[in-house]
């Protein structure tokens, strides 16, 4: 039997991003896969080198587009700690309730993009019906709808106001998503393409550093959330699944947007009741970090994300290093395709919420 | 993990805030924390380059049973032991580093060019980098 070699990617809609896979192929089977990634890299840990604080502020929202919040978060909390600022309820819960609407936005265009990469249509639009609110509510408070630049050293921009609107959203969430529920999760088709495959057992996963929903859909109760002190004084439950497989974790991901609004319900409460928007901002430009070595992390939709940063007490950083969710789950195509056939391997690389500018950083 | 253990096994290491600095057996090392006290996540390896020449690489280790974290560093030349062999996920760490900085992992079989193109020359993110590659002149 002859051996074929694939090229899937870069320019491929499915691959959501520029990925190029490189599969070795027995008939429908593949032998081996090899990702080839760093089309879309902008150097975002050299530029850190070059720029003060307040310059790399606006960029590390673009490490990923869908959950700019996240990265925005880490950079300003790497600051906070240095000069141990502590932030107000109301501050803290601003925090919250974005990063998790963020969430809830990443999550629903995951559902659509992986509904669509199986050949289901309609599931996008939905999806993206709900999204839109997100956004718009977005670009009420910030300006931007995706990259917002919102958070900042020690606080937020401007104080968030049009309450009203996320509680109008959170209110109608849970039967939109009974809805999705309803198109998808027992559909015999998307149960055919979906259940038994790309099973990725607890320790495999350790073995790749998996971690985020991924790591959840397979066994391991395993959220950065717990023990993270935006969210002590918040009450959720991790999402945890047994299966592992992308049926798994499709419906990993629909429990966690249910857990985020509940969280996000949660926050808005404190926002009614902490009129006083109270920060002790830094003043940038005088800005230099003390001497020393930074480690921050955070959950983000696609797993663990973390930064490092070494500063020599310049106002530049001597060296950032960012960790993303995602450039471990495009390493872990290597093994999970191995063994499946080619029709799946889309259904099980689109399982594994990969975004490329995160992995290409 | 307990501190006295470690220190009477491997005697070449010292604490230095919250890291473990050793100087050899970096493959030993890693296996032993991992299989001794159930470090079983390699959250990642981060390298700084010291510009004297050196590379300080750090190896962030978690252990999901303890909610535990570990560092373990070490200064390295121009080349390193590989410990793909013990966390799969080391091979992506390592091939990021190979090409920002362009340190030899032995025993690491991806180790090629990642980000930047094959035919690159230097690595970015070293501090002698020198920044003069033509396909940059457009930009001035």
């Amino acid at each position: 039997m002859s051996k074929l070699k694939l090229n899937l990617g870069p320019q491929h809609p499915s691959t959501h991003g520029v990925l190029r896979l490189i599969l070795e192929l027995d008939g429908e089977k593949i032998i081996s896969c090899e990702p080839d990634v760093g089309y879309l890299h902008r150097g975002m840990e050299k530029m850190a080198e070059k720029l003060t604080y307040i310059q790399y502020l606006p960029l590390v929202d673009r490490i990923d587009y869908l959950a700019g919040f996240f990265y925005s978060e880490l950079l300003c909390r790497t600051v906070e700690k240095a000069f141990e600022i502590e932030l107000s309820p109301r501050v803290k819960a601003i925090r919250v309730l974005l990063l998790e609407l963020n969430r809830i936005a990443s999550h629903l265009l995951w559902i659509g993009a992986f509904l669509m990469d199986l050949g289901a249509v309609s599931p996008f639009f939905y999806a993206f019906r709900e999204r839109e609110i997100i956004l718009q509510y977005f670009e009420k408070i910030s300006g931007q709808r995706m990259m917002n630049n919102y958070f900042v050293f020690g606080g937020v921009r401007r104080d968030i106001g049009y309450l009203e609107d996320v509680e109008n959203f959170l209110k109608i969430l849970p039967d939109k998503v009974n809805d999705y529920e309803k198109l998808i999760t027992e559909n015999p088709i998307f149960l055919q393409r979906t259940k038994g495959k790309g099973v990725l057992d607890k320790k495999t996963a350790f073995n790749f550093a998996i971690t985020g929903v991924n790591l959840r859909a397979s066994g391991v109760s395993l959220d950065f959330r717990k023990g993270d002190y935006l969210y002590k004084d918040f009450e959720f439950t991790p999402v945890v699944l047994e299966e592992g497989d992308s049926w798994a974790r499709y419906k990993a991901r629909i429990m966690e947007i249910r857990e985020s609004a509940k969280i996000a319900a949660q926050a808005l409460e404190i926002l009614k009741r902490e009129n006083n928007l109270e920060q002790t901002l830094i003043n940038p430009l005088t800005l230099k970090l003390p001497e020393g070595e930074y480690f921050q992390e955070i959950e983000a939709p696609r797993g663990l994300a973390s930064i490092y940063v070494k500063s020599t007490g310049d106002s530049k950083p001597y060296r950032l290093k960012w960790r993303t969710g995602s450039y471990y789950s495009v390493n872990l195509l290597r093994k999970i395709l191995k063994g499946a056939y080619l029709n799946d391997a889309i259904a099980i690389s689109g399982s594994l919420d990969i975004i490329l500018p995160e992995v290409d950083k | 993990m307990n501190w006295s253990e470690f220190k009477n096994i491997f005697n070449d290491c010292e604490l230095q805030g919250e890291k473990i600095v050793i100087h050899s057996n970096l493959l030993k090392t890693i296996e032993f924390v991992k299989n001794n006290y159930r470090f079983e996540i390699l959250k990642e390896i981060i390298a700084v380059d010291n510009g004297d020449s050196t590379t300080e690489l750090t190896y962030k280790l978690f252990s999901p049973e303890d909610s535990e974290e570990v560092l373990i560093s070490i200064n390295v030349q121009n080349e390193a032991e590989s410990i793909s062999s013990i966390f799969e996920s080391a091979i992506a760490d390592e091939k990021e580093i190979f090409d920002l900085f362009g340190i030899r992992f032995n025993g690491n079989p991806e180790l090629k060019r990642l980000y930047m193109p094959e035919d690159w020359k230097g690595h970015p993110l070293k501090k002698d980098y020198i920044e003069n590659d033509e396909r940059l002149k457009w930009n001035e």
